[in-house]
């Protein structure tokens, strides 16, 4: 259906996409990975020509549609796009941001677009908005209107990028789940996302991308769990490790818990054990930071999706020093309520002597 | 109150009486001046653009010299003691005299004068002066010079009969005169028609020699730049003859002769002002302001034009400059370099210029070989100008439309311009709405300078009014109490444009229109 040949994008100061090869065919949904600036967006922005690739190739249906002769406004009704930021048409109602383009785009006679558009919003759960506006609806509710502006237009293939990235953390599900029923029809779909646990459970194809390319493409329990190559292995790695080093008394708390929110949002670990995990961690650099003359802590943190459990693993420098026996009354109280285990353990030999294992209590 | 503050409070006003009390008799003590010799340091008020300040100084070199533009705004200014005096050719002066109780004349003349016809510098115009200059030697013999000077500077308003020069037969084409129309008994306004002696001169002139006859009113120092350009033919608007201005148009031969005067507070005012008396109350005052700006003559006719013909440039003005903007934004839109660097540059030329050095260009150079009416011309001036507000306006307006809607409304398969009229404009108009309306308002005052090339807007209007009535203040007052009532009018339009522009404002029996809904 799409295929793609050396494709490269250069921009001023950079250039995402060196050497992109691929097919995609009919049916296919598939998650778009890798670390940030790799040119996951781009690839996609690409597809449907937003962005002029510098050289290279995109057919979509036999058509060569980077050929400067050929209209790229037709080729783009049949590519949704779902954006980021949402863009719903701000000066249009609900409705009319879903029924209106078939009407103008398509010459559908207007009940047919009535019609069509009120069954998607049932679809997507917001039938009773359709005479609001969009700067009236949280952003959940915008992402889903604007899933259901693109089917209207009864494209062939659906381009997401990063659809719940602008999102607040309690507005994801809700995106998602429609997303997830999305992929059941067989619409081709492409999504770019960083929320993993989710692009493993609906995709049948993973585009791992790095180096300027699709450095690595393979259905999801290959590239998951046994990646081929050592880049994807590493991004997979820290994607379920996440891992932060303290080293003297000045480190930034606040970005540190912001990386623990993001991770456990990535990961889908429940939010009441996020939080927890969140205070274990201030706690412990709240105690050990003070204690040390010359700190040097590293933290690990393990989400074990089987289990639902999440592990601190913390190693620092010093004399021995027990957070639970040596550590202020308050503290230790407020440790030990966020942990189902606490285990200290010295080993003279290591690099950093002093070990901590917590494991998080679980929500239920 | 703060105790402490007190005592400073109470010496503030008692210096404050103290000043009042040193102010009063200085006020007192500047009585009528019964001769020139008195005014010797005094504070002399003349018309801009008029040679009477050289005048003043050879006779008065320690005078202190303030400008204004018209006689009612010196007589104003006479009266509210800003100057001491004024001069002016003396049956100007008389006619201010005799309207005014208030003022005085000192019977000495300060310079003689004549007043010539002028003509262009060049081949047309020396013909066209031999014509008049023939003919006034004709008229000065038979005594017809004579009688029609008397008539229309000594005789009662009443046997001051306007002389018809509508419907002169024109064999030899026709002529047209430009004069300040501010100038009676010259030149002045008389139940919306111009009439006075240099009126009734030129007609005669034009009627003898087989011309007809336009006649243009402009502001005095309009008329030798619309000579030059050839925007008239001749003017007669008691425009002295000087060795400076014949250098460069033609003088004819002097039509009349008289002296300049110098009018002064009479002592009676005076006496009247240092007491604190009022020489008729207020509620008079205002009653016969009004009867002299708006019954006398039917002086309210030349309101109504003067509101119709302010309309008509702003309404034309906006519906074109709205148009033109938008054109313009249309062809700059995709923003190449050459066209943005052309439209940036006529912004900055158009937007950096004072409005009335456009309007002259225009007038005067732009158009200055074809016949175009001030009124044409001050709609093209207005219309550059506001369209270039528009672009400005469309600019901001587009570019508050979040990248996002372009982008998303293109990856549906809008086309370009499906994409701007659809999506981004109908988002850019609330943006603009609000800017919109006051550069309406700015534009309505804005017209009120078209008097420069020959325009009688409300403005001019109540100049002309002014120059009869010699009244500075209630003319102007009313003239700005119609501009409000305009603004209102046009603002209350505007916003009914702007809650139609608001797609937010559609009912939803509008947006479903046509459509069988469910419930």
């Amino acid at each position: 259906m799409i295929r793609i040949e050396h494709l490269r994008k250069e921009y001023s100061n950079a250039t995402p996409l060196k050497d992109v090869n691929a097919t995609i065919a009919d049916g296919d949904v598939i998650s778009v990975i890798g670390p940030s600036g790799t040119g996951k967006s781009t690839l996609l922005r690409c597809i449907n020509q937003l962005e002029k690739p510098t050289s290279g190739k995109v057919w979509f249906d036999d058509v060569e549609i980077t050929n400067p002769s050929c209209n790229i406004n037709e080729v783009r009704k049949k590519m949704g796009m779902v954006f980021q930021s949402f863009n719903l048409f701000g000066h249009r109602t609900i409705i009319e941001n879903v029924m209106l383009p078939p009407m103008e785009l398509l010459r559908k006679p207007k009940q047919d677009a009535y019609d069509e558009a009120m069954r998607l919003l049932r679809l997507v759960g917001l039938a009773d908005k359709a005479l609001n506006y969009p700067d009236e609806l949280s952003g959940g509710q915008k992402q889903r209107i604007a899933i259901a502006r693109t089917l209207a237009m009864d494209p062939e293939v659906i381009l997401l990028d990063e659809p719940t990235s602008a999102l607040d953390p309690t507005m994801v599900g809700e995106v998602q789940a429609v997303i997830r029923e999305l992929t059941k029809t067989g619409k081709t779909m492409m999504i770019v996302t960083h929320e993993m646990a989710f692009a493993k459970a609906i995709c049948n194809r993973v585009f791992y991308m790095d180096e300027g390319g699709i450095y690595e493409d393979g259905p999801p329990e290959q590239v998951f769990d046994n990646p081929l190559r050592e880049n994807t292995r590493r991004f997979v790695r820290r994607l379920k490790v996440l891992t932060i080093d303290i080293t003297g008394r000045n480190y930034d708390l606040y970005d540190s818990l912001s990386r623990i929110e993001s991770y456990c949002n990535k990961n889908q670990i429940p939010a009441k054990q996020a939080l927890r995990t969140q205070l274990a961690f201030e706690e412990l650099a709240e105690q050990l930071v003070p204690a040390l003359e010359n700190p040097e802590i590293k933290v690990a943190i393990e989400y074990a999706e089987a289990a639902e459990q999440t592990t601190l693993t913390v190693h620092y420098n010093g004399p021995a020093f027990d957070v639970i026996l040596h550590g202020d009354e308050l503290a230790t109280n407020v440790l030990r309520s966020t942990a189902k285990q606490i285990e200290y353990q010295r080993d003279e030999q290591a690099d950093l002597p002093n070990r901590v294992l917590l494991t998080i209590r679980p929500t239920n | 109150m703060n105790t402490r503050l007190r005592p400073l409070v109470l010496v503030l006003f008692a210096s404050l009486l103290l000043v009042i009390g040193v102010c009063r008799p200085a006020r007192a003590e500047s009585g009528e001046f019964a001769s020139l010799k008195e005014l010797a340091n005094g504070r002399i008020g003349v018309q801009t653009g008029s040679t009477f300040d050289a005048i003043t100084l050879r006779s008065l070199p320690q005078a202190e010299i303030s400008y204004y533009n018209t006689y009612a705004d010196l007589t104003e200014a006479l009266g509210s003691n800003k100057i001491d005096g004024f001069p002016g050719d003396e049956p100007v002066i008389r006619l201010i005299a005799a309207e005014h109780d208030t003022i005085a004349v000192i019977d000495e003349s300060m310079e003689d004068f004549e007043y010539g016809a002028v003509f262009r510098k060049n081949q047309r115009g020396s013909e066209l002066k031999g014509q008049f200059d023939t003919w006034l030697k004709g008229v000065k013999t038979s005594g017809e010079l004579e009688r029609l000077t008397s008539k229309w500077i000594d005789g009662p308003e009443e046997q001051k009969t306007a002389f018809d020069y509508q419907s002169l037969p024109s064999p030899n084409g026709t002529l047209i005169l430009v004069t300040e129309g501010l100038y009676p008994p010259m030149n002045y306004y008389r139940e919306n028609e111009v009439v006075g002696l240099e009126i009734e001169l030129a007609a005669r002139f034009c009627q003898d020699q087989g011309y007809g006859l336009r006649v243009d009113v402009t502001n005095f120092d309009g008329i030798l730049p619309a000579i030059q350009a050839g925007k008239a033919d001749f003017s007669m608007s008691g425009i002295t003859i000087t060795d400076e201005r014949a250098q460069s148009v033609n003088f004819s031969e002097p039509y009349y002769k008289g002296g300049t005067v110098m009018a002064v507070r009479k002592a009676s005012y005076v006496a009247a002002m240092a007491n604190g008396e009022q020489t008729t109350s207020v509620w008079d005052g205002i009653v016969q302001s009004f009867d002299k700006t708006f019954l006398n003559e039917s002086r309210w006719k030349m309101f109504v034009e003067g509101v119709g013909t302010t309309l008509a440039i702003t309404l034309a003005s906006i519906l074109l400059g709205t148009h033109l903007g938008f054109f313009l934004f249309l062809l700059c839109r995709k923003g190449g370099r050459i066209t943005n660097a052309i439209s940036g540059f006529c912004m900055w030329l158009l937007q950096g210029m004072p409005m009335v050095v456009l309007l002259l260009i225009l007038y005067y150079v732009v158009f200055g070989k074809v016949y175009v009416s001030g009124i044409v011309v001050s709609i093209i001036g207005f219309t550059l100008t506001f369209g270039t507000s528009v672009f400005g306006m469309l600019k901001m307006g587009v570019g508050a439309v979040d990248d996002g809607q372009r982008e998303a409304a293109r990856a549906m398969g809008y086309s370009d311009r499906q994409t701007f009229f659809r999506i981004i404009l109908p988002q850019a108009i609330p943006h603009v709405m609000p800017s919109y309306k006051s550069a309406i308002v700015d534009l309505i005052k804005a017209t009120s300078i078209v008097g420069y090339i020959a325009v009688q807007d409300l403005t001019k209007m109540g100049d002309i009014v002014r120059s009869r009535t010699y009244e500075a203040f209630f003319p102007l007052i009313a003239v700005t109490i119609i501009y409000f009532l305009l603004e209102g009018i046009v603002n209350f339009l505007a916003g009914r444009v702007e809650r139609i522009s608001n797609p937010k404002r559609r009912s939803r029996d509008h947006i479903l229109k046509g459509v069988k809904t469910d419930d």
